[in-house]
């Protein structure tokens, strides 16, 4: 393993930040770090940089232990959360920072500070400030920044945060690209399961300084291993009754469901041809989202999110339609069961 | 509101103080103006008038004055060591209080506030309970024959007491604003401490520094109270201009009182013309850099 933690804890004035934690990513992984505000996710990222001194734990990267190692000597870059650009300084200056740091020869600052500032797209900026750049240009300054040093391990703490809901998507994608084509090994901190998924090779959970899942981001959508990860991943909502519901009757013994909209299937009633399996249901609300209408469907008191295609007949509130619940996610305290519909399973029924 | 067209909202704005509004705006402009004109520039142009009143003569008689000038020299002494000793200490003082937590720093921001709630003659008695005839280190002094009450020392002292506060107060907000971040960036890519002051700290607070500096030499220039106690009054010896002042204003030589203030005055209004100049830079700077 390139990157391990083992049994990290940190404790801040009585609030346990990092509680046993222990991961470890390979070489070469784009690894991204999920959780709420307040997780523990930038606390993780700012001890491996050294900027974090855990109270006991080990800390490994490249085979040492880095303890000790002071945060200068890891060779570690990192992009910070507002990129802490030095304003002062043109976009040059702070990409070479680093490289004047370590007394390298002029020449090669500037070849290689050349060649940065062309992998980041910012050919002829070099002698901009910070404020004369877009949200973009300068996270990727500061990416070019990080990487100026040749760091073998790249931390990037909220990326994507300080930036404008249109570009980040686009940026998300050149981050991946640029990364992967470099090989470096990553880990990123991020609270929008949308840019985790999309990013990353490999997700780890991180939930009140622990860590609750890892693994890649369709096993972690497909088989949640922690009621927080399944009511975390996807746009989950939490039923307490289900075992009133058709195909779910068998099912006790948990304490709570989380179903999400792919898990549900909404029809006009009586076009439903698995009738047994499914529930009748009020629509409460449709709302247009662009590529899909989002339905809020009230069964027996409970409300249910599912989708439907624009291109489907649409629906209108009060409408009376039959909802077809393929699987739930089960859980009690700490385990979580992933449900199927018995009376489908019964039917044998090619559906899905 | 709708802010959409920002000709539109700062007309509204501009629209408002119609009618009685209007009469409101310009008695209180009216006010604020005569007050300013009383007690600022009123006093001012006195000292002016009445500094040349018996003719250049008189005046120029009154500043080249040994005595004048060996007070104009001894302020400027004290007012040079003052502001350089104060920025050096502010320079430290805002340093270890805006970047490191320790225990004991509100109670070391307090401190630093004490010169601005003390009255200076108070400053002055301080010195003379601790370093006069009848203060505990009188003997050691003695000892080393070292002389600080009624001495050119004794009024450095004071002057660095009553100014101390300046450079300090002016940089501390100025870098709690800016954040530890650019700093533990360049500190992760192995820059030490000096290198991230020189390249990092300091472009941010350079203007405010400045203004600090300013802020300390008007007041360094210009500092009776403190001084008055510790200096003694020996002409050519322990006066500073303003003590020189007094003495000429207590044996009635108005007019030469006067001629010796517009050096102060003039000085005064140097020091306020920079002072705007380094504001108006300073903040231009600062809104272009801080987005």
């Amino acid at each position: 393993m390139y990157v391990e933690l083992k049994d990290v804890n940190k404790e801040f004035k009585g609030f346990r930040a990092l509680n046993d934690v222990s991961f470890s990513i390979e070489k070469g992984k784009l690894v991204g770090l999920l959780g709420p505000s307040g997780s523990g996710k930038t606390t993780i990222l700012r001890t491996l940089a050294g900027l974090v001194h855990p109270d006991s734990g080990d800390i490994w990267i490249d085979g040492k232990r880095v303890n000790d190692v002071p945060a200068s000597k890891r060779g570690i870059g990192f992009v910070f959360q507002n990129y802490a650009l030095f304003r002062y300084m043109t976009v040059f200056d702070n990409v070479a920072f680093g490289l004047t740091v370590e007394k390298k020869d002029k020449k090669f600052i500037k070849q290689r500070v050349n060649e940065l500032i062309n992998l980041v797209g910012l050919e002829g900026l070099q002698d901009r400030y910070p404020h004369q750049l877009s949200g973009g240009q300068r996270q990727r300054v500061a990416f070019a920044r990080a990487l100026a040093p040749n760091p073998h391990l790249l931390l990037l703490d909220e990326p994507f945060a300080a930036i404008d809901a249109k570009i980040r998507k686009e940026l998300r994608l050149w981050l991946r690209e640029t990364i992967n084509s470099l090989g470096i090994t990553s880990i990123f901190v991020t609270h929008d399961q949308d840019e985790a998924v999309e990013v990353a090779d490999e997700i780890v959970i991180v939930n009140g300084g622990r860590i609750e899942q890892k693994g890649n981001p369709a096993d972690i959508y497909k088989s949640p291993a922690t009621p927080f990860a399944a009511r975390f991943i996807g746009e989950s909502l939490v039923l307490d009754r289900h075992e009133t519901l058709h195909g779910f009757e068998t099912y006790s013994g948990y304490d709570q469901a989380v179903i999400r909209p792919e898990l549900i299937q909404i029809t006009k009633h009586g076009k439903q041809p698995i009738l047994h399996a499914s529930e009748d249901g009020i629509v409460e609300d449709v709302f247009f989202r662009g590529s899909l209408i989002e339905v809020h469907v009230n069964v027996k008191g409970m409300r249910l999110i599912g989708h439907r295609s624009p291109e489907e007949e649409p629906l209108l509130p009060g409408e009376k339609v039959s909802v077809l619940i393929y699987r739930l996610y089960l859980y009690n305290e700490d385990k979580v069961h992933l449900a199927e519909n018995v009376r489908l399973k019964d039917e044998n029924t090619v559906f899905i | 509101m709708n802010l959409a067209n920002p000709a539109e909202a700062s007309n509204r704005i501009q629209e408002k103080p119609r009618g009685s509004g209007k009469a409101a705006k310009s008695i209180l402009i009216g006010l604020g103006v005569a007050f300013i004109l009383i007690m600022l520039v009123l006093p001012l142009i006195t000292v002016c008038v009445y500094a040349l009143k018996q003719g250049w003569e008189v005046f120029s008689g009154a500043i080249t004055d040994p005595y004048a000038i060996k007070a104009l020299q001894l302020t400027l002494l004290a007012t040079v060591v003052a502001v350089v000793c104060n920025t050096i200490f502010g320079l430290f003082a805002s340093w270890a209080i805006s970047k490191f937590h320790f225990r004991g720093k509100q109670f070391l921001t307090t401190l630093i506030d004490i010169p601005f709630a003390i009255s200076p003659i108070i400053a002055g008695l301080v010195f003379i309970l601790v370093f006069g005839r009848i203060g505990w280190a009188y003997d050691f002094l003695q000892a080393y024959d070292l002389k600080v009450v009624f001495a050119v020392p004794g009024i450095i002292l004071a002057t660095i007491f009553v100014t101390f506060p300046f450079v300090a107060r002016e940089l501390i907000p100025l870098m709690q604003a800016q954040g530890n971040d650019e700093e533990e960036a360049a500190a992760l890519m192995g820059a030490n401490w000096w290198t991230i002051y020189r390249k990092v700290t300091l472009p941010h607070i350079k203007w405010g520094l400045l203004y600090g500096v300013i802020l300390c030499t008007a007041r360094a220039l210009g500092e009776f109270g403190a001084v008055s106690v510790v200096s003694g009054h020996l002409r050519g010896k322990t006066n500073t201009l303003p003590l020189h002042i007094e003495i000429l204003f207590n044996e009635f030589q108005l007019t030469a009182a006067f001629a010796v203030s517009s050096i102060l005055v003039v000085t005064a209004i140097i020091i306020l013309i920079l002072r705007n100049i380094v504001e108006f830079k300073g903040r231009k700077e600062e809104s272009e850099h801080v987005r």
